[in-house]
Parts: C-alpha cells; structure tokens; sequence
C-alpha cells in the first residue's frame, strides 16, 4: 500500500477547483489547492445521503496504516450515472486521487478511483473518460 | 513521499468546476465521455439520460394543462438568486439583509443542515407535480425529502398562517400557466447558497408553463419588504427527465460532513 501524501502542490494555472455536487459548498469542506494519491484497502461502504462514502486502510510514510473516509457524490446521482452500490466494496484495492478536507481530518474527496484492472470510477459517475 | 502534481485534474472536471448547480440558466452538461450514446443526453448533474419525447405540451382530459412528469431544474439560481433575475430585473437588500448576507457561513445553511430549501431555492434532485382535484402537490427527491401542497379549490390564505418552511399556498390557472401564491413563510431557509436572506412578510408568486413535451419555463416574484427594498423576479426553466422516478433521499441519514465545513457561505463550486 503507498501513501502519497500530503502531495500539496499550487493549483495549476487551468484553473483547479472542486467539482460541484450538491448539498453543501465543496469549497467549504475540502482544499481544491491540495492533492490526495492513496492506494488502498477498502474497508467499508457508506451507501447513504446525502454522500456516499467508502473507507479505505493506506499506509502511511512511516509504515502506520490510516484510515481514510472518501466522499463521492449522494447515491442518487451516483446509480442514475451508472455506479452501483457495489461498485466499490471491502477488500477492493483502488487508488483514489482527490483534496483533503480543510481541516486535516483524514476524510477526502474521492475524484478519481482506479482499480488494478484499469477501469475507472468518479466521485459523480461511473461513464465519464478519466484522466 | 512522492509529491503528485495537481495540474492532472481533466478538463472535464474543469469544466465541472464552473458547473455550479444552478438553475437558471439551464446548466451546461459534463464531459460525459467520447461515446454518449445515441439517443442520450445530459441533464444537469446526470449523464446518459434519454432524450425527453418532443412536441407539444399535453393536457389532461379536461383540457387543463398536464404538467407531470419527472422534471430537474427550476425558477432561480440555487447558488445565487441575483444571479437568475428575469431581463431587467434588480435585486436591492435593504442594508440589514445585506450585512447579514456578508457574515453567513456555508455550515449555518439550512441546506447543509439537511433542512428545506423553501421557495424558490431548487436542488439538483428532480421533482414531480401530482395534479388531483382542487389539490396539487409538488414532490420533491431532496433536498429535503418533502412536499408541498397547492391549494386549487379557491380558498383564500389563512388572516394569520403560522410560520412554515414551505408556507401557504394556493393556485390558479391562467391560460396555460398554473400561478401559485404563497405565503406564511418562515424566516429560517435560505434563497441561495450564498445566503440572502427573506423575512416572515416574504410573499412569493410563482408562474409554471410547461412549453413543450420536455421543457417547463418557471418565474418566481419574491415580494418581502423586510428584507428587498422592492418585488423582484427570478426565471429558470425545468427540464423533463425522462428515464428516472424520484428516488429516495434521506439527507439525515449520514450527513456526516456538516463538521468538516468551514468559511463563508458559497455555492457547491465555491462560489
């Protein structure tokens, strides 16, 4: 399991910023200016409004294994762009890149999740082309 | 540690920065991939939707205007009013209001508290209108979970409504466009997520056409003279989702983000 992280880097110049999901300001929760690149267990799936959430055991620089709460959009949005709610489950390996919470909390979003086979989910939906 | 490099965010997500949920005007769709499949479409937050059925608006039986079906969208900009004006329209605080719009913070919104939107903040969830006799209601998937009821059999607003989130309402049809007064507010939910404000005497008049098949126009005339300095009136359109039913949403459920928000009030994009 690798940790990159914190991989703070100054937002590019195209403009980084959090993508808009509903409920409540992005911005006020997470800092679009940092980075999160974690590879990882899942250890649980929160398949609940307003925001689903899954749970993943990284390890850290120093060998200590952390557990991360990932946020994607409500489930609503999810199912209807094609995620189930099995899409991501326990014992899944992915590696998740997004921004930290504001407050340094373990708790991310989750922008992009691959899995070892290559196929690719978003925070949003399962069609979109990812990076 | 290896550092990462945040300039690898896509252009799709970049675009979906400036895609805040509003809804006025008609939110631009998401890079939904190379391959939107034929007969698809993208309507606001939702992707690989089917193409609403086009042609004209229907009625019922009786000739009345049939507004059903599952629409998404509605008569304001959700992430600021101001910014969803009619042509020629002005939104003017009176100065309390405007002070309190300055100091609002994104974790007092109701919104984020998973309480009502009230009239006329819309959501990205879709909602329905139930036409029966002399009672319509308005369903909504969130936020929240929750209705309305329009009161169509000529009845008159109470003299002295108790304070409610969606008020008291009652409609009429003028031509083809159902007209709902609305009154009795409470003072608590926000216009937007930048935080305007209203007070008890908000007085609204929404005017709903349904212009085609797929495609329902919406003007709200928001009148309190607590808060505005004049009437102003805001106009957005809905948009018929064709494949989805309302689904459940629960916002209290699991609304486990409302300690990690912080920072002045702002839309879902941050602004």
């Amino acid at each position: 399991m690798k940790q990159r992280f914190p991989g703070f880097a100054a937002a590019a110049a195209i403009g980084l910023a959090l993508p808009a999901w509903a409920h409540h300001s992005g911005a006020a929760e997470f800092d679009s200016t940092k980075k999160i690149d974690l590879t990882g267990t899942v250890t649980k799936v929160e398949w609940t409004n307003p925001h689903a959430h899954f749970f993943m055991d990284v390890k850290d620089a120093s060998g200590n294994v952390v557990n991360w709460n990932l946020e994607l959009a409500s489930p609503n949005v999810l199912i209807r762009n094609g995620w189930k709610r099995n899409s991501v489950k326990p014992g899944d390996v992915v590696t998740v890149t997004g921004s930290p919470a504001k407050d340094n909390s373990h708790l991310g979003i989750a922008q992009t999740i691959v899995f070892p086979d290559g196929h690719k989910l978003n925070f949003l939906s399962a069609f979109e082309d990812n990076p | 540690m290896n550092r990462t490099i945040a300039i690898s965010m896509p252009l799709a997500a970049t675009a979906a920065a400036g895609f805040l949920l509003a809804q006025t005007p008609a939110p631009a769709p998401r890079n939904a991939g190379k391959s939107q499949p034929e007969g698809t479409t993208n309507i606001g937050l939702y992707q690989r939707q089917p193409r609403a059925p086009t042609g004209p608006a229907p009625k019922l039986a009786d000739g009345t205007p049939d507004l059903s079906g599952v629409w998404l969208g509605g008569g304001s900009n959700d992430s600021d009013i101001s910014r969803g004006l009619k042509p020629g329209e002005q939104l003017v605080m009176l100065p309390w209001a405007a002070d309190l719009l300055k100091t609002r913070k994104s974790e007092e919104d109701p919104e984020a508290n998973c309480l009502p939107a009230g009239i006329p903040r819309g959501s990205p969830y879709p909602w329905r209108i139930a036409q029966t006799p002399g009672i319509y209601f308005i369903l909504f998937e969130g936020n929240i979970h929750s209705y309305r009821q329009i009161f169509m059999d000529g009845r008159q607003h109470p003299d002295d409504p108790d304070p409610t989130w969606y008020g008291h309402s009652t409609g009429h049809w003028e031509g083809q466009t159902l007209v709902i007064d609305t009154v009795g507010f409470n003072d608590k939910f926000w216009f937007d997520y930048a935080g305007h404000p209203h007070t008890e005497k908000l007085h609204t008049v929404e005017r709903y056409t349904r212009t085609d098949m797929g495609s329902m126009a919406i003007e709200v005339t928001i009148d309190d003279p607590g808060a505005y300095a004049r009437p102003f009136t805001t106009a957005g359109r809905a948009r018929l989702m064709a494949g989805t039913e309302l689904l459940e949403y629960i916002c209290q459920e699991n609304n486990s983000d409302l300690g990690h928000l912080s920072g002045p009030a702002r839309g879902p994009g941050g602004r």
